[in-house]
């Protein structure tokens, strides 16, 4: 296994930022302890058990640690390679093999979400009301997209009439949960680009970006499905990739270079996997590079809730990009306010919420409290764990709608004024 | 190994608070020190009446305990040396009063520095010891190694703020030390003996705490030299004038580069040493204060003068600082953080003897103080299975440690002795007052149950 403990100087910094061990107050919780037994496990010190499967597992790959760390611990990688070990061990939960074996093809996703569909439609609401995942109940759930939203756009799709002139190509990977769960924030991505003046390529070849499969073992899955994701996003003429979940964005920022090089692929694949990475960027950093060009209106007249808006900072966006925030600050139309804890972790993470009710529950409650603090009727958040893990946490009197940051904007758009060469200023260092 | 009955008693008292698997006790063998040690169980109390029932017990099976807040001393204070139970206070962390008309909280000891910082900002009262490691070490931590910080040179280290405690004692018994009063003579001042004493005496479960109103405003500056030398006779000359600064941080060569290397904060790879000085007060005072210091570093050597334009300028000059000791964990393998202390006016002469000392075994080696309180932190990177390189690493810093009780120093500023310094104590303590701590130690704890194999 690769050294990556050897560095640390359990100075306890990552303590600090760590979300489980926050609310568990329990060394054996925290980043510093995870480094700590990868390292007595790697010395022989401590055998492969399911309590150090346990203790290395409950931890939300948020990547805080890493983030934060001075000493530049990789611990993604680490806890990576050290929770599929375990995985290979000591099994995982069916339904989490399931995922992972859902996952790993697009044709068994496509066939398993046609029908969950089908189960939501037939299931009553008083009986999806008693069933939970993790502690939550399933009516607390989202509706599946009634078609996936790949099959309801073009794999290319035109400027906009109104943008103008053409400004350049760029990729859009939709990522499972746009294209199965929420296609309206599909729609809005789509929107936000073409309104703006690009072509936009959704290649059919895509697959999931395989962060679950890493998280949970399924490395060989992963592998396949990255390369098959390299080779459909690998294409020079392209300006940007854009992503609209953070978690994606981190999959092909950092994992699928990551991979390339741990799987030994060879020098070209890792090449375009780096050529990807530099890239990846997140749509609402696209929108905020376009900003100065863009007229948004107060109207009330759109389908958005009044009232102020606030949001949600997923930790995959602070690890990887750059907070949505900077674009809601800076529209003088948008009545922003933010909570107290806006860039605090949800609990969410990835299926954490689901092995860990308790801890993800507690992480949550807070932000539900302060949410309901700040008065806001909107909810924006850019991750659709996040955004599943909170919605279905508050209660049907609080009258908060979440969507994605662009969805919000898409509907607020009034115009897009094209500056003089107009070209993309966050692409032109790409 | 714990006895059957002792184990018994503690799940019936505590349940899931309770562990004594190996991946568990794992990840409380260790703190920021090198050394590491298994303890056979460990324990979170919530209350002090469990803490209470727990010290009966143990001292009654006369098993060892060992008292930790969040394990990020860098002396092995919270280490089991001598295995037995590590009581951890991580889950006692209720902030239990805040009165700031009579100007103080009352905690549990293992409320986070920094959390009770953030519940006391709107109210505009603070609470000065600020340790590095504020935003995760605990106050019963806190206390128990009488931490200190870069806020010290001005307001004094944790004692100073100690205004009353709850002790639970090695029988079990629970006393109270001080009150809510600032101004309180009654009897011994039993919570500054608690200051520092490391978990040997008994466990804190109470702390009242003084705070006081924030200043008006801070100024920072970030002033660099072009060597070291100039840096500390700048350091000893600004105090010995009579003007007090918060903070006055020293970072040299190294420890700049390191910083720079880790992170890309935009300081003065080319400098020899760079003071991070902070004044605060009103305005006016802050004004005058921080010209008087630009004027008196300008007649040592100074290439540049920083202040800090804003909070965000403020905060990334302090993360540089903070980030100091972890950057360092990057170099090499191993990394050993000291804590010798000398009086300012003999900074400039520790510094160069530090140096020599270093030099002499080739040793990779940087320099990082609370210049101001003359409190430095020798930083040697090495690798401990070298064991040619380790040999030497231990030799050099006996012979720091002598260099700086030969200057009227002392072993430690704020980290506390812990593992760490234990055998170097006769340098700075002679053998009647070794013979008092010791008096003091068995008259509390008989059994020798609380935190044993450490300095008494
Ligand atoms: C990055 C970094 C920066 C640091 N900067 C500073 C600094 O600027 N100044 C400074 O002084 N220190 C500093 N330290 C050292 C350390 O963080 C402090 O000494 C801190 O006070 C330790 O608190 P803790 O909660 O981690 O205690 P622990 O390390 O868990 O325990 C420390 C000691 O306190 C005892 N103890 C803990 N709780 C109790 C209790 N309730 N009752 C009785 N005994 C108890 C333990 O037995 C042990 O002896 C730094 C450490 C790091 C890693
Ligand atoms: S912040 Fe990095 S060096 Fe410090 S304890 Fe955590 S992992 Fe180790
Ligand atoms: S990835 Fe997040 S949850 Fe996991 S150890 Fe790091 S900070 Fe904690």
């Amino acid at each position: 296994m690769r050294e990556s403990s050897g560095n640390c100087g359990k100075c306890g910094i990552c303590l600090s930022v760590c979300p489980v061990y926050k609310v568990l107050k329990e060394e054996q919780a925290s980043p510093r302890a995870r480094v700590q037994l990868i390292r007595a496990y790697g010395e022989k010190r401590l055998a492969s058990t399911p309590l150090l499967k346990e203790l290395i597992a409950k931890c939300l790959m948020c990547g805080s640690c890493a983030a934060n760390c001075p000493s530049g611990v990789d611990h993604y990688s680490s806890f990576m390679e050290m929770r599929s070990r375990l995985i290979d061990d000591h099994g995982d939960r069916l339904e989490i093999r399931g995922l992972v074996y859902l996952l790993a093809r697009e044709r068994r996703l496509r066939m398993a979400m046609g029908m969950a569909r089908m189960g939501q439609g037939v299931l009553p609401d008083r009986v999806a009301a008693r069933f939970k995942l993790g502690n939550i109940a399933v009516d607390r759930f989202p509706r599946l997209n009634s078609r996936q939203f790949r099959k309801t756009v073009p794999e290319e799709i035109a400027p906009a009439k109104e943008a103008g002139q053409e400004r350049g190509t760029v990729l859009y990977f939709t990522g499972c949960a746009s294209n199965y769960i929420y296609g309206e924030t599909g729609e809005a991505v789509v929107g936000l680009l073409t309104r703006l003046g690009y072509r936009v390529i959704i290649p059919r070849e895509q697959s999931c970006c395989s962060v679950p499969m890493l998280y949970h073992g399924g490395v060989d899955e992963a592998l396949t499905n990255i390369e098959q994701n390299i080779k459909s996003f690998h294409r020079p003429d392209i300006k940007a990739i854009i992503v609209d979940c953070p978690t994606c964005g981190s999959a092909l920022k950092h994992e699928f270079a990551a991979m390339m090089e741990r799987f030994d692929r060879g020098e070209l694949m890792r090449q375009k996997a780096l050529d990807i990475a530099e890239k990846t960027l997140d749509i609402m950093s696209f929108v905020y590079s376009h900003l100065s060009e863009m007229r948004f209106s107060r109207d009330s007249s759109t389908p958005i809730p009044e009232g102020p808006v606030s949001y949600h900072l997923p930790c995959h966006l602070k690890n990887s990009f750059v907070s949505a925030e900077r674009v809601l600050n800076n529209i003088a139309e948008v009545d922003y306010v933010a909570a107290e804890d806006t860039s605090e972790c949800c609990g969410g993470g990835g299926t954490f919420f689901y092995e860990y009710p308790e801890v993800a529950g507690k992480i949550a409650g807070s932000k539900i409290d302060n949410i309901r603090r700040t008065g806001a009727k909107t909810w924006l958040t850019d991750c659709p764990v996040c955004r599943i893990n909170l919605s279905a946490r508050l209660d049907s009197a609080d009258d908060i709608t979440m969507m994605h940051p662009a969805k919000y904007l898409q509907q607020k758009l009034v115009d897009v004024i094209r500056e003089e060469d107009g070209d993309c200023d966050s692409c032109n260092g790409l | 190994m714990l006895e059957h009955a002792v184990k018994s008693e503690l799940i019936a008292l505590l349940g899931d608070r309770f562990s004594d698997e190996p991946e568990i006790l794992t990840c409380y063998a260790y703190d920021s020190f090198l050394e590491e040690s298994m303890p056979d169980a460990v324990i979170f109390p919530k209350t002090t009446d469990e803490v209470a029932k727990i010290m009966a017990l143990a001292n009654r099976a006369k098993v060892p305990v060992t008292a930790r807040g969040a394990g990020t001393s860098v002396c092995g204070a919270p280490i089991a040396a001598e295995h037995g139970i590590v009581l951890c206070f991580s889950k006692m962390d209720k902030i239990m009063e805040v009165n700031t008309a009579d100007r103080y909280v009352v905690v549990q000891p293992g409320v986070i520095n920094g959390d009770l910082q953030k519940v006391l900002a709107p109210s505009g009262f603070f609470f000065p010891p600020d340790p590095g490691s504020m935003n995760f070490s605990t106050i019963g931590g806190n206390v128990a190694l009488n931490a200190g910080g870069p806020r010290c040179l001005k307001y004094g280290v944790t004692k100073d703020y100690v205004l009353g405690m709850q002790v639970v004692l090695a029988s079990g018994k629970v006393v109270r030390f001080g009150s809510k009063n600032i101004k309180d003579v009654t009897g011994y001042n039993f919570t500054s003996l608690f200051c520092g004493s490391e978990g040997t005496l008994g466990m804190v479960t109470e702390v009242t705490l003084k705070v006081i109103a924030r200043p008006e405003t801070t100024q920072t500056l970030l002033v660099t030299f072009a060597d070291l030398d100039s840096t500390a006779r700048a350091v000893s000359d600004i105090i010995g004038s009579g003007i007090l600064p918060v903070s006055m941080e020293l970072l040299d060569k190294m420890t700049i580069n390191a910083i720079e290397d880790a992170v890309q904060m935009g300081l003065p790879r080319e400098a020899g040493g760079t003071l991070l000085i902070e004044v605060d007060g009103s305005r006016e005072a802050c004004d005058r204060e921080r010209s008087q210091i630009v004027h008196k570093v300008k007649e040592h050597n100074v290439m540049a003068v920083e202040e800090a334009e804003d909070e965000a300028d403020r905060n990334r000059l302090w993360a540089a600082r903070r980030a100091a000791y972890g950057v360092f964990a990057k170099i090499a393998p191993d990394i050993l953080s000291e804590d010798v202390t000398v009086p300012v006016s003999k900074v400039p002469e520790m510094i160069r003897r530090i140096y020599q000392i270093t030099e002499k075994y080739n040793l990779k080696a940087g320099v990082l103080a609370h210049a101001g309180d003359g409190n430095m932190h020798p930083l040697i990177c090495a690798d401990r299975k070298n064991k040619e390189e380790w040999k030497l690493v231990k030799k050099a810093f006996r012979e720091i440690f002598v260099a700086g009780a030969e200057l009227e120093g002392t072993l430690s500023g704020e980290h506390g002795i812990g593992l760490a310094k234990a055998e170097f104590l006769p340098l700075v303590m002679d053998q009647e007052s070794r013979d008092f701590m010791a008096c003091i130690k068995k008259a509390v704890d008989p059994n020798n149950i609380l935190n044993p194999g450490k300095f008494v």
